[in-house]
């Protein structure tokens, strides 16, 4: 073994502590230690995939205490991938941003990078926790990083976007805390595996109003339908890598919060359908809400919540290809998402409001940042020969076997509404002509990196798909097996 | 490395290329286009062997390459149109911009109709058919003009069909563990009755968007006048023809199979009727040529596919006949249409008028294609029409051979314009300086040209291959049949003595013609068209003789009550609405805190109750 | 060889019976009109005396090359149309060329040459012979569509395309077409009247008002050959009226008497009406002819 998964929350916070007294010694260091940071988080997330591919899944007890009474970290083939995935988006998002943040002063970059590493710590720890208090307490570190970022152009529309999250925020945790509450008296333990093998014991009136509380605080963070309103404020008041940032690591680390929930900790077969229902209605508001926004980020914001409610709709279906798909699209979504924030924060860059209609005519002047744009738009839609094809063509498949016709109907009704709003901005870009005088930005060098390394990601699994399939496969497969988890956690007791 | 594959990478490697070479210079670029058009096409004509299969093999969705008889006639249809429509756009293009990006979505989407063409599965079927959904959408917008109006109704109208085509393929993978086509063709007949009735009409809605079908077809009008006239060429010459393809297998392999096939054929070849007739009277409606070939092309796409979908032999054979010939002479009129509007700058009857002596060689494209599309004997037209009217009569689809001997009459109509709006009445000082077109787009029209005049004689060389891909499907040998069924020009009678006597016939008469031509030339001297009689008063040169406003207004005025509704306008308004109901859920975020509160409050009160239900 | 010897012999002599015989309609009809008017009118040979006269006229000018194509096109067109017309029932010299499917091709090829004159009017300039022209198209989409529905009828109800089946099936049965569907003869006969374009239908080359249209620019051996078209096309539709309603003939008197007393039809309502406009012409024929065209239809379907 290259590491241990413990490095993924002391690393990081162990920066955050050297970071403000480096920083006073090389000013850059409060940018470039971040970024080292994420790198090596990436990294060792990438030998850990490497060893647990080979020796099966990693259980990592904390300070001795053994489950279920001690905090363990579970680095287990779906766990791992999407470690992985958010290392890789942390990092890229650092990458796009390193010079984003020059113009402005030491003091809100140091802040910007510290917060941007604690996001995805935060996230990263929600993922590979075993422990619901544990969890609790990474879910505060992402909301908290998250409220500081979006209020960091301290503007007065990104207060009162933070507030809102904020406002939304402390209702989830008031609900999830009650919830780990009701779980703890009934159960007497913290330990998800713990709690999922012991949960047929447990009262169903609590069981299901626990269930319930647990959503609706996890259903924030995971922006389902109606508590998702704070999120378009924050993806268009916070800076534009952040949202890339939201849409790629912390949604994905509250879905998969509410996905083990459903799989490991409770054995109803009614949630399956819940989020089929959530799914489903947050996908449909999402999208044509997105249809009628003027603003480019918000038009993105929205789109993001679509994907996530088919990410949704992927994981109710309950078979090993639903995950399948579900994990694929959360990875397109990923890869493909931040590739249209990115692009698109430079399309509409020191514009005041940051309209579609200033996007027009771009493609001449930011040729690079234009085709990006419009591959990544291609690939959302889910045209192929591009990644997003292979994703949309796994959740129909699954959908199918499940004999669930009408729901592949409505799917793909919605998602021609996803490709009437995408290409109508990919017009602009090229067959408007510019109107405003500002001159429009060239992107510097390292976000042209970042947006070209996640443009060659689209189109390789958009032409080679096999090279995620295997992954995606045993993650699924790993997920499945809840008795496998529980069996892996609880036995180290022996 | 099998063929098939080398000719995909050839296609959308040279694509790529193509469209960075436009840096180096615009020669290289030319140049590397046409060679990326004619090697595929060369390579196919060579080295493609029926019935072969190559697996690309990823591990959830192995995709399948192979030809068929049926795939070989089309590819005949795309590969030869793309190289001569592709020299013709060399001389089009010529100083245009944003040429890389029009080479690239051009070879882009010929690649992916070959690779339709040779998909054995649905997948990759699918996955061509969207580049060239794309591509072409791409194309449609290059103009730049009404983009967000003509192009995302080209690419919503082709989502609808592609996503009912993706969920037809899904489906059918449920039920058959595959997605070869193979498999869903010999699957087909065990399946639960709705399945059989589902699969076909959402498979049928997929492609008769493509072959633009009412009420199908609002995007095609749009989308083709303003498209360059050289992609056009391709579009309504070739890429309409995917969808006759993919309809041909349904109908031919499917719809046999259950008993509600008759009524889908039925329903099918009475949308393809009205939409042929419709279209002619808006075909004649038009004052620009695009949008009248526009038109005109979607009439006659409705005869090809009631030709497919009647589906005796005999109509079958008529269809894939008239998807060649269409093919053949309406790129041809697109090209002349492109030509001109290289060398005069517009497309509208009203402006251009006598340009037949400047453009003789053109306007020389322009008559065969037209007597070809009219159906005038002796042309390949007429052999498809014939057949496809013999096939109604003999399968008793009265009315429907009334209504498609009504919009081919009125066909004339608007044959008659595009004739006479572009080349004949008076000649204008206006146009004067007007030359005809570089030889490089002349000479691929005047081929397809002769193309349709050997077709009308020689109708076996394309029929042969028509008939090997009927009887690979399973129908009978309608090379024999037909063999008895006489018919005028061409071997196929059983009066094959008659031929010589009709030629001979011919002969004499073209003689007693050319005869009186020359005659009457030699003996006369020219006058230009303002030497005219009108009531003796001699015309002065700047009295405008020109008629071409309101050309058929009678006419126009007659048919009036069929043409004041629009399906387009209906479609158009039910979006409009559709987007204003957005409207509504958008104002749901508020953006207001306290109502996400009560919304998160709501929210926990419906899952309480819910929850019930829900988890038991 | 022989045979081939024979079938050309037979296409000149059936070439100048047509000729003949359409010549001298036209002349009968001047002199019918005029009497019906209260006028002497004409004699009956008055055109062979007009064909004669524009034949030895010398053509001074022309307008290009569609414009000497035209004419041409319209005689080789005619001819061909007549090629296909069986002239007598079974004669081996007007036997011709009938296959299956003559119908369609007739229908086709009676278009040609009207198309290949326009093309010859429209090079000329001259704007009447081109409003003249788009209004025989239109007048022509009128009636094409009962005089089709006729046609359609009679094929479905005896399944064939052929004419000469057509005048087999007749003799067989022993009673003529025009008794056995009175629907279709009487939708056809009125398409008939657009397709002679005498009066009320005459606004295609109406001479006051469009100097008479597409003929306006050609005189001399243009208009000679013009007119020895519709000479031939007069005689190939009454004929083909005669084959497919009226049972054939058997003999040329009888073709002569049944040909005539068809033509008649037209020449006579044409006498009492005057002239309708373009569009009131199509809303003619898409009136009552069309309701006899789908009564025939349902009555060959049904009964």
């Amino acid at each position: 073994m290259v590491g241990s998964p413990v490095l993924f929350v002391a690393i990081p916070l162990l920066a955050a502590f050297i970071i403000p007294l480096a920083g006073m010694m090389w000013k850059n260091s409060v940018r470039v230690i971040p970024g080292l940071v994420l790198a090596f988080m990436f990294f060792l997330s990438i030998s850990l995939m490497g060893y647990v591919n080979e020796h099966g899944t990693i259980v990592e007890v904390l300070a001795g205490w053994k489950p279920p009474i001690g905090i363990n970290l579970v680095f287990s083939p779906f766990t791992g991938f999407l470690t992985t995935l958010m290392t890789f988006l942390g990092f890229i998002v650092w990458l796009y941003s390193y010079k984003f943040k020059r113009n402005v002063d030491f003091e809100p970059s140091m802040k910007y990078f510290m917060l941007l590493m604690l996001l995805v710590t935060g996230s990263v720890g929600i993922v590979l926790t075993g422990d619901i208090f544990n969890m609790f307490v990474f879910i505060e570190i992402v909301s908290i990083s998250g409220y500081g970022l979006t209020s960091f152009y301290t503007r007065r529309d990104s207060a009162e976007a933070a507030f809102k999250f904020l406002f939304m925020g402390a209702i989830a945790s008031t609900f999830l805390l009650i919830a780990i509450m009701i779980i703890y008296s009934q159960l007497g333990t913290l330990n998800i595996a713990d709690i999922a093998d012991k949960m047929p014991m447990m009262n169903h009136k609590l069981k299901v109003l626990s269930l319930v509380f647990f959503i609706l605080a996890i259903g924030v963070e995971a922006e389902i339908f109606p508590l998702n309103g704070w999120a378009p404020d924050v993806y268009t008041e916070a800076p534009g890598p952040i949202g890339a940032a939201f849409a790629g690591i912390v949604v994905k680390a509250a879905i998969y919060a509410s996905v083990r929930l459903v799989y490991t900790m409770y054995d109803f077969s009614g949630a399956f359908d819940l989020f089929i229902i959530i799914g489903l209605i947050t996908f449909i508001m999402a999208e044509t809400t997105a249809l009628r926004q003027d603003q480019l980020k918000r038009m993105l914001a929205y789109s993001s919540i679509g994907q996530m409610g088919l990410v949704m709709i992927a994981f109710g279906i309950g078979t090993k290809e639903g995950v399948y798909a579900a994990l694929f699209l959360m990875f397109n979504h990923a890869i493909i998402k931040s590739l249209l924030f990115f692009s698109g924060s430079y399309l509409v860059f020191n514009k005041k409001n940051k309209y579609i209609k200033h996007v027009n005519g771009m493609g001449k002047y930011l040729p690079i940042t234009s085709v990006l744009f419009t591959i990544g738009a291609f690939a959302i839609i889910g045209l192929p020969p591009f990644a997003g094809f292979w994703s949309k063509l796994a959740i129909l498949t699954a959908a199918a076997d499940n004999k669930m016709v009408v729901l592949i109907a409505v799917i793909l009704i919605i998602s021609i509404l996803e490709a009437v709003y995408y290409l109508r901005v990919v017009n602009r870009i090229y067959f408007y002509d510019k109107k405003e005088k500002t001159e429009p930005k060239k992107p510097s060098i390292n976000a042209l990196v970042a947006m070209i390394s996640l443009g060659i990601i689209v189109l390789v699994i958009g032409f080679y798909p096999d090279l995620i399939s295997g992954i995606l496969d045993r993650a699924a497969a790993d997920l499945m097996d809840k008795g496998n988890y529980i069996k892996d956690v609880l036995t180290l007791n022996k | 490395m099998d063929i098939i594959i080398l000719i995909l990478i050839v296609f959308f490697a040279g694509a790529i290329l193509t469209a960075f070479s436009g840096k180096i210079s615009t020669l290289v670029q030319d140049i590397l286009f046409l060679v990326t058009l004619i090697v595929p096409a060369i390579l196919f004509f060579t080295g493609v062997e029926m019935n072969t299969e190559t697996v690309i093999s990823f591990n959830k969705t192995p995709l399948t390459l192979g030809m068929t008889p049926l795939s070989y006639y089309f590819a005949l249809i795309v590969m030869g149109l793309a190289v001569l429509a592709g020299a013709y756009t060399i001389g089009q293009m010529n100083g245009k911009k944003r040429k890389g990006y029009f080479y690239l979505n051009y070879i882009l989407s010929i690649g992916a109709m070959f690779g339709i063409l040779m998909s054995k599965d649905l997948v990759s079927f699918f996955i061509f058919w969207e580049i060239m959904t794309w591509a072409s959408y791409l194309i449609v917008i290059y103009n730049g003009k009404n983009v967000q109006k003509i192009g995302i109704k080209y690419f919503v109208m082709s989502a609808i069909g592609a996503y009912a085509m993706l969920m037809a393929i899904v489906i059918t993978h449920s039920l058959t563990g595959s997605f070869l086509i193979s498999d869903l063709i010999s699957g087909f007949g065990s399946w639960n009755h709705g399945m059989q009735i589902l699969i076909p009409v959402l498979l049928l809605v997929g492609f008769g968007v493509k072959a633009a079908i009412m009420p199908l077809h609002i995007w095609a009008p749009d989308a083709y006048s303003n498209s360059p006239m050289s992609y056009t060429a391709i579009f309504s010459g070739a890429l309409s023809k995917m969808g006759v393809y993919g309809m041909v297998i349904v109908f031919l392999t499917l719809l046999t199979k259950v008993p509600e096939g008759a009524l889908i054929r039925d329903i099918v070849a009475w949308l393809a009727a009205i939409t042929a007739a419709i279209s002619t009277l808006y075909a004649i409606k038009q004052d620009d040529a695009k949008r009248l070939l526009a038109y005109s092309s979607i009439g006659q796409l409705g005869y090809i596919v009631i030709g497919v979908a009647i589906g005796t032999p005999m109509s079958m054979l008529a269809g894939l006949f008239l998807a060649f010939m269409h093919g053949v002479f309406k790129s041809t009129l697109f090209m002349v249409v492109g030509a001109i509007e290289k060398q005069t700058g517009t497309t509208d009857f009203r402006e251009i008028t006598g340009l037949i002596r400047k453009m003789p060689w053109t306007f020389l494209a322009a008559l065969i294609s037209i007597i070809a599309l009219a159906g005038i004997p002796p042309l390949g037209g007429f052999v498809g029409k014939w057949m496809l009217y013999e096939s109604l009569i003999q399968s008793d689809h009265f009315m429907l051979v009334t209504l498609v001997f009504f919009s081919s009459t009125a066909a004339f109509l608007y044959c008659y314009k595009i004739l006479f709006g572009f080349f004949l009445g008076q000649e204008e000082k206006e146009w004067s300086h007007v030359k005809e077109a570089p030889a490089i787009m002349v000479v691929p029209m005047l081929i397809l040209s002769i193309i349709s005049v050997v077709l009308g004689t020689f109708p076996q060389l394309i029929m042969k291959p028509i008939n090997a891909a009927m009887t690979f499907y399973g129908m009978p040998d309608t090379y024999g049949i037909l063999w008895k069924e006489s018919m005028l020009f061409n071997k196929w009678g059983n009066d094959i003595a008659l031929t010589p006597i009709m030629y001979g016939i011919m002969a004499v008469f073209i003689v007693v013609a050319i005869f009186l031509f020359v005659k009457n030339r030699t003996r006369t001297r020219y006058v230009t068209t303002k030497d005219i009689s009108s009531s003796g008063e001699i015309p002065k040169e700047h009295e405008n003789l020109t008629f071409s406003r309101g050309f058929f207004q009678p006419f126009l005025r007659a048919v009036e009550p069929v043409m004041r509704k629009q399906i387009d306008k209906y479609m158009l308004s039910f979006a409009q609405g559709v987007e204003d109901l957005f409207e509504f859920t958008r104002r749901i975020y508020n953006g207001n805190g306290q109502s996400y509160a009560i919304y998160a409050m709501i929210f926990l009160i419906i899952l309480l109750v819910l929850g019930k239900n829900l988890f038991g | 060889m022989e045979g081939i010897l024979l079938h050309i012999l037979g296409a000149i002599a059936t070439f100048l019976l047509a000729f003949v015989v359409g010549m001298t309609y036209g002349g009968i009809r001047r002199k019918v009109i005029a009497r019906v008017q209260n006028r002497y009118g004409p004699p009956i040979y008055q055109n062979f005396i007009d064909a004669f006269k524009l034949f030895s006229k010398t053509t001074a000018v022309h307008h290009g090359a569609m414009h000497l194509l035209g004419p041409a096109f319209l005689i080789v067109s005619a001819v061909m149309a007549l090629m296909v017309v069986p002239v007598l029932r079974d004669n081996l010299w007007f036997t011709n060329l009938n296959f299956h499917g003559d119908l369609i091709f007739l229908i086709y090829i009676m278009v040609f040459g009207p198309l290949g004159m326009a093309l010859g009017a429209g090079q000329t300039g001259n704007p009447n012979s081109a409003i003249g022209v788009t209004r025989g198209l239109s007048q022509m989409v009128g009636f094409e569509i009962p005089w089709v529905m006729a046609l359609v009828a009679i094929m479905i109800k005896y399944n064939t395309t052929s004419i000469v089946d057509l005048m087999k099936i007749q003799t067989e049965v022993g009673q003529w077409l025009i008794f056995q569907n009175p629907f279709a003869f009487i939708a056809a006969i009125l398409a008939s009247l657009g397709m002679f374009r005498y009066a009320p239908f005459n606004i295609v080359g109406a001479p006051t008002e469009l100097a008479s249209g597409p003929a306006s620019e050609n005189g001399g051996k243009f208009l000679f050959t013009m007119m020895s078209a519709g000479s031939v096309f007069a005689f190939v539709k009454l004929t083909l009226f005669v084959d497919i309603f009226l049972g054939g003939a058997s003999n040329l008197i009888i073709l002569v008497i049944k040909t005539f007393l068809l033509y008649m039809i037209p020449v006579l309502y044409g006498a009492v009406n005057p002239r309708y406009r373009t569009e009131q012409a199509i809303t003619y024929f898409w009136g009552w002819p069309l309701l006899f065209g789908f009564l025939a239809i349902i009555y060959s379907v049904y009964f």
